[in-house]
């Protein structure tokens, strides 16, 4: 068998044995709830922003309600697995109350196996970038195919930055060879979590001057749009509230140098210094693109804004380095155990329940097991001795996505006409 | 030997942009913090008084509504529970405060050391204010536009006596005679002190009772029949304890600064002789 085609079946094979037994509960259950909304017909950002204002009217602060505040099209990834799943196991309820910041109540046997379809997409694009990757160097797709936090990323908590990254890296694949279309398009997708939306500058930028394929390039992103356009028609406010006054409004924190923030228990005094670093991200990404934006190879292009998106944009979430992680093992420049910081914060910051559920729930053992480990974990991150190494890290990776920014700044240049 | 460091503005500028920002916790716990009413990212309220640590947790918990604490002059950063007030084991009118009501809590527009908390429910509406007075002394309110029939819960683990009572003459749940003004003394199991506290009682109750618990007293509960009733709190620890505080919570925003420049320095460090390193490898290569 050809080596690209085994290394992708092993890195299949590896996630599709972890999957049921793992997730984070606060993620899947909001792809869960979300599927389920949808597939009745519902409107995904109205339940949103309905806890919000409940939330809000409740507690008399600017707090949000973090369920599924993402771009329409993420859910049609999801769907039909869901569907399939309600095939074999009907419509009831199996995860009920994931969306809360406390225990859900999970219903055996159909649990493990929604999660596992609901982490089908997210596995099919781990692969396909083990594929892609495999094409043109084997020893990096391997690297994705095993690295820890990927699979952890993906195969255990159920994230699905995987989506944003292949998509992301598609792009910059038929950028490259020119198809201007479909980058445009596959970068629209990538828009689904929305933080690689600070590309979309370095794309046009790239393009100006060549109007066909700018054109081309916008076209392919627009029809990426039509669902958000849908939105704006249908539930302006809503969808405004969800999409961009919680995204513009969160407070910083992540594995970045901002999570002293949580240390400061007053939300008003933390949403006004998270705009801090929001300011210097402007002027960082103007910068960046006009001393550098036609001159750098695309590749280290990309990468360096990114980089200083992870750097100054204000949330920084354990997960969002896979979205950037096969271009950093394409860049000879870059240094590929980057990984190791948020994969040490996974384990900083998450309780027990964050992951290690269903399978430490499965039985009275594993249940007394897991009590132990969380009751512990609790106690550690009460007395603030997690938030000291959690603070560390932060700021170890702030300062080692700046060393990689830093070096990719020094590529060659390029003579763009 | 003389070791020289160059280092690239952009990562002087960035190393400095770290250190500074690594002071906002300090700067805020000794400017901003004090005296007021702040909300959390959960929902939840706090306030810290030159003596006193209050905790009025989110709707979406019935403990500590409020939890007062005390900061021991011994150790100004800790804090120790005086008394908790709990939703989840108090009624009104047979209803109970955590499960039978919605509740919309907020800062009172006249005064940032008054918290007041709605609880709402069909025919029946009830105010709790949680007041931090500048004579030290929190005020725990509550009020209804009709009488209302209350049986309110306070705990406390442990109170080794109350009102004179000690566990060696109660076994067992008691009725105390009749007052407005319940004192009590406890023993901290953290830093083995001694502490008293007393709750001032606006209007006479028709019952005080006190409950046992291993050694001591976990709670003291009030029943009252009024429209309104305050109970004013106020304690302090002993100025001596067997066992030294040696890390604390409110500690961080000191040790914050202190991680912030350790890194920068291990960075700086690390890159220059990462770099001196890489010379020397490709040197002894060529």
């Amino acid at each position: 068998m050809e080596g690209r085609v085994k290394i992708t079946l092993a890195a299949l094979a590896v996630r599709l044995a972890i999957a049921p037994f793992f997730m984070h509960s606060g993620d899947m259950g909001s792809i869960y709830e979300s599927s389920r909304i949808a597939l009745s017909g519902g409107n995904l950002y109205d339940f949103v922003y309905q806890q919000t204002l409940q939330m809000q009217h409740a507690t008399g602060l600017p707090i949000f309600f973090e369920g599924y505040a993402y771009h329409p099209l993420l859910i049609y990834f999801f769907i039909p697995f869901y569907w399939l799943f309600t095939l074999i196991a009907g419509n009831s309820p199996v995860i009920i109350g994931g969306h809360y910041p406390s225990l859900p109540v999970l219903i055996y046997p159909w649990s493990p196996l929604v999660i596992m379809m609901l982490k089908i997409p997210i596995i099919l694009a781990d692969v396909a970038i083990v594929y892609l990757l495999a094409g043109s160097d084997l020893k990096k797709a391997r690297y994705y195919a095993f690295c820890p936090y990927i699979v952890f990323i993906s195969a255990v908590w159920g994230m699905f930055d995987a989506i944003v990254a292949v998509f992301l890296l598609l792009s910059y694949l038929t950028f490259t060879k020119k198809s201007h279309f479909l980058a445009g398009f596959c970068f629209g997708i990538s828009l689904v979590k929305l933080y690689t939306v600070v590309l979309l500058p370095l794309f046009v930028i790239r393009l100006l001057g060549r109007w066909r394929a700018l054109g081309e390039f916008l076209l392919g992103l627009l029809i990426t749009l039509v669902p958000v356009a849908y939105y704006m028609i249908v539930s302006p406010d809503t969808f405004w509230n969800v999409l961009v006054i919680f995204q513009g409004t969160r407070v910083m924190g992540g594995v970045n140098l901002y999570n002293f923030i949580w240390t400061v228990m007053d939300v008003h005094f933390d949403l006004q210094v998270s705009r801090i670093p929001n300011i210097l991200l402007l002027v960082g990404i103007a910068y960046l693109l006009l001393r550098h934006g036609r001159k750098l190879p695309m590749l280290e292009a990309m990468l360096a804004i990114m980089f200083l998106s992870f750097l100054f944009g204000k949330v920084l979430n354990e997960q969002f380095l896979v979205s950037i992680f096969p271009l950093i093992l394409l860049c000879k420049k870059c240094d590929r155990r980057l990984w190791i910081a948020p994969f040490a914060f996974i384990f900083l910051r998450s309780p027990f329940y964050y992951f290690a559920i269903p399978i430490l729930w499965a039985s009275p053992y594993f249940y007394d097991l897991y009590f132990q480990a969380d009751t512990l974990w609790k106690s550690l991150q009460t007395g603030g001795y997690l938030l000291m190494p959690m603070y560390a890290v932060g700021v170890a990776f702030s300062l080692l996505l700046l060393y990689n920014l830093l070096q990719v700044l020094k590529a060659p240049r390029l003579k763009l006409v | 030997m003389r070791v020289t460091l160059k280092i690239p503005i952009v990562t002087t500028f960035f190393l400095a942009y770290v250190i500074a920002l690594s002071f906002i916790p300090l700067a805020h716990q000794t400017f901003v913090a004090q005296s007021s009413w702040l909300g959390y990212g959960t929902g939840a309220y706090a306030f810290q008084s030159p003596t006193y640590f209050v905790l009025f947790n989110d709707p979406y918990d019935g403990s500590s509504k409020p939890n007062i604490h005390v900061n021991p002059t011994f150790a100004p950063n800790e804090r120790i529970s005086l008394v908790e007030f709990s939703d989840w084991t108090s009624y009104v009118n047979g209803f109970n405060l955590f499960n039978d009501f919605n509740v919309t809590m907020n800062i009172s527009k006249t005064s940032r050391s008054r918290l007041e908390a709605t609880y709402t429910r069909p025919g029946l509406v009830v105010h709790k204010f949680v007041d931090v007075s500048a004579a030290g002394q929190v005020i725990v309110g509550l009020q209804t536009s009709k009488e209302m029939v209350a049986h309110i819960e306070m705990w406390k683990w442990l109170m080794t006596s109350i009102n004179g009572f000690t566990i060696q003459d109660t076994l067992k749940p008691k009725l105390i005679p009749i007052t407005q003004r319940i004192n009590f003394t406890f023993r901290d199991q953290t830093f083995l002190t001694s502490g008293g506290g007393s709750i001032e009682l606006s209007r006479v109750p028709n019952q005080i009772e006190v409950w046992p618990f291993e050694g001591g007293f976990n709670r003291v509960t009030v029943d009252f029949i009024n429209s309104e009733m305050t109970f004013t709190v106020s304690g302090t620890t002993a100025n001596t304890q067997q066992k030294s505080p040696i890390w604390n919570y409110t500690d961080l925003p000191y040790a914050l600064p202190i991680i912030a420049v350790t890194v920068a320095s291990l960075y700086l460090l690390v890159e220059h002789y990462g770099r001196k390193g890489k010379d020397h490898t490709r040197r002894s290569r060529s």
